[in-house]
């Protein structure tokens, strides 16, 4: 299990610039910014929007994948002035990683319970 | 640690004329009549060994081929 | 109360999509995401989970978190395939590479958790080590059965080894593998036929097998299926009895629609349904019947290829979806 942690902080060290980007058009004071970020689709995209638009500081979310033959995926975010679209966007990733976490702890739990049937009906 | 667990052939010049590593020079055929092996070499007549028949196949080599399993 | 009933009537559904926002309606419940809150309403139910499959309900979830697993499921938990062949005899009728393509096909019983990554910038003749590549070989030739029975024209018992099967793909351990693997390397299912021969013909090769994902190709997805529906609701409003009530169970699965005492129908299991609306055909049901699924209760049915349990795969498919927040969390954000 060491080794694992250790392994993610070295991955960590090599920042990946490429990764997400603030795409031109962005308002002054930062409250409506469009991300584009590669190598994702609508796994990341569908889920991050709603977990977006969940906040309540949030006007509008929305994402596109705005040519089918380059794995990039947008991420429009407007706010209604009280945080910043970046502010809003690393929120939207810290509940959808909570989320996770809380899904995994549900279903170890319950797989641990072992009150199901091992036998297919 | 190798990498591995076959070793490619070294004479790929002569696996890829089709000549087996046997030191006189023969060709392997199948006859089309009665399938039997055949070994040729340079100066024989094209003629199966135990039917006569003229007509024969070159059998395949041991010549490794590289495939994506895709 | 947001109502999560998707509505299904005789030729249209209604109320598909989630509402559930802060701002879209104009009540006071508090729709903004809150993690205690999700952590009392969010429920799993394990039906079933056998070596195979597993069947799952996930309940209080929004489709596109449910929909993300699925897709990873499919597409983004690695598992192992062969990749290259290298063959030196094929003397059968099929065609190098459609032997080559099959053979990629068959499922590995490897735990993809023994194996690294292949770099591809590495040059080619140094890629493949004991540490990421599991090497098989397949040689196999085809013989007369010189015991076969007499006037039989079955090639099973005329030849020796006429079928060519996955069981025959031999391991062949390199480096460290006999102590890093737990056991050797097999076909999760070892009768899948991969060719014919006839006495005479030859196959000899070896192949190298890889982690890959089900996004580069399909060999690699360590699922068969991978797939969820919503929970069927059956809302009777009005009694039906007698002949029509036998006439209404026949128009479900079978299962779904009990007949009490009174002779008067009653839901007796609608996740059985299939919901295929045959009851909203019949003019004698109109207005009596409501059918509906529910938007928001998931029944997740996910079958292994073999190389996981299933339930590992769901595992690994949350921790994916969490990896890439807290990967994303920590990159830099660029200008473009």
């Amino acid at each position: 299990m060491k080794d694992v942690i250790e392994e993610e902080e070295e991955e960590q060290e090599v920042l990946d610039t490429e990764k997400i980007k603030i795409l031109p058009g962005a308002t002054e004071d930062g409250t409506a910014a469009s991300f584009q970020i590669t190598e994702e689709d609508h796994t990341l995209g569908n889920a991050l929007r709603y977990i977006i638009m969940k906040n309540p500081d949030v006007e509008f979310c929305g994402y596109s994948i705005p040519h089918p033959s380059e794995t990039k995926l947008n991420i429009r975010i407007q706010t209604y002035g009280s945080t910043t679209a970046v502010e809003a966007f690393q929120k939207g990733l810290a509940d959808l990683s909570d989320l996770c976490s809380h899904i995994e702890d549900k279903f170890s739990e319950k797989i641990n319970a072992a009150d199901y049937s091992t036998e297919e009906p | 640690m190798s990498r591995e667990g076959f070793v490619a052939p070294q004479n790929l010049s002569s696996a890829a004329s089709g000549f087996t590593s046997n030191k006189n020079n023969t060709v392997k055929y199948i006859c089309t009549s009665c399938a039997t092996n055949v070994s040729l070499g340079r100066n024989d007549a094209i003629r199966c060994s135990s039917c006569g028949h003229r007509v024969l196949y070159k059998a395949r080599t041991r010549r490794m081929v590289q495939f994506e399993a895709r | 109360m947001v109502d999560n009933i998707v509505h299904i009537e005789h030729d249209r559904v209604t109320n598909t999509v989630s509402t559930d926002y802060p701002g879209y309606h104009n009540s006071d419940e508090d729709f903004s995401w809150n993690l205690e809150k999700f952590k009392n309403s969010f429920d799993i139910k394990i039906s079933y989970v056998t070596e195979r499959a597993a069947n799952f309900d996930l309940i209080h979830i929004d489709t596109s978190i449910a929909n993300a697993f699925r897709r990873i499921m499919i597409s983004e938990v690695p598992s192992v395939a062969a990749e290259q062949v290298y063959i030196f005899n094929n003397t059968s009728v099929i065609q190098d590479e459609v032997l080559a393509h099959r053979i990629g096909l068959i499922p590995l019983k490897v735990d993809p958790d023994n194996l690294n990554w292949v770099d591809q910038t590495v040059d080619e003749e140094n890629r493949f080590t004991d540490t990421n590549t599991v090497v098989m070989s397949l040689d196999i030739s085809c013989t007369r059965n010189p015991h076969a029975p007499k006037n039989t024209t079955d090639p099973k018992e005329l030849y020796r080894n006429s079928n060519v099967y996955a069981r025959d793909l031999k391991f062949e351990p390199q480096g460290s593998q006999l102590e890093t693997f737990k056991s050797p390397v097999v076909p999760a299912d070892p009768d899948i036929l991969l060719a014919k021969l006839r006495p005479g013909q030859e196959i000899s090769l070896k192949i190298h097998c890889v982690l890959g994902i089900g996004a580069d190709h399909a060999k690699f997805s360590p699922v068969a299926t991978a797939s969820y529906r919503l929970l069927p609701t059956i809302d009777i409003t009005q009694p039906i009895s007698g002949e029509d009530a036998k006439k209404f169970q026949k128009c479900f699965s079978t299962g779904v629609i009990g007949i009490d005492e009174k002779g008067e129908a009653y839901v007796k299991d609608a996740r059985r349904d299939t919901v295929s609306r045959e009851v909203l055909r019949h003019d004698e049901f109109k207005g009596k019947v409501k059918l509906g699924r529910k938007r928001d209760h998931f029944i997740f049915n996910v079958e292994s290829t073999g190389a996981m349990s299933p339930e590992e795969i769901f595992f690994k498919s949350v921790r994916i979806l969490r990896n890439k927040c807290e990967y994303l969390r920590n990159c830099p954000i660029g200008q473009a």
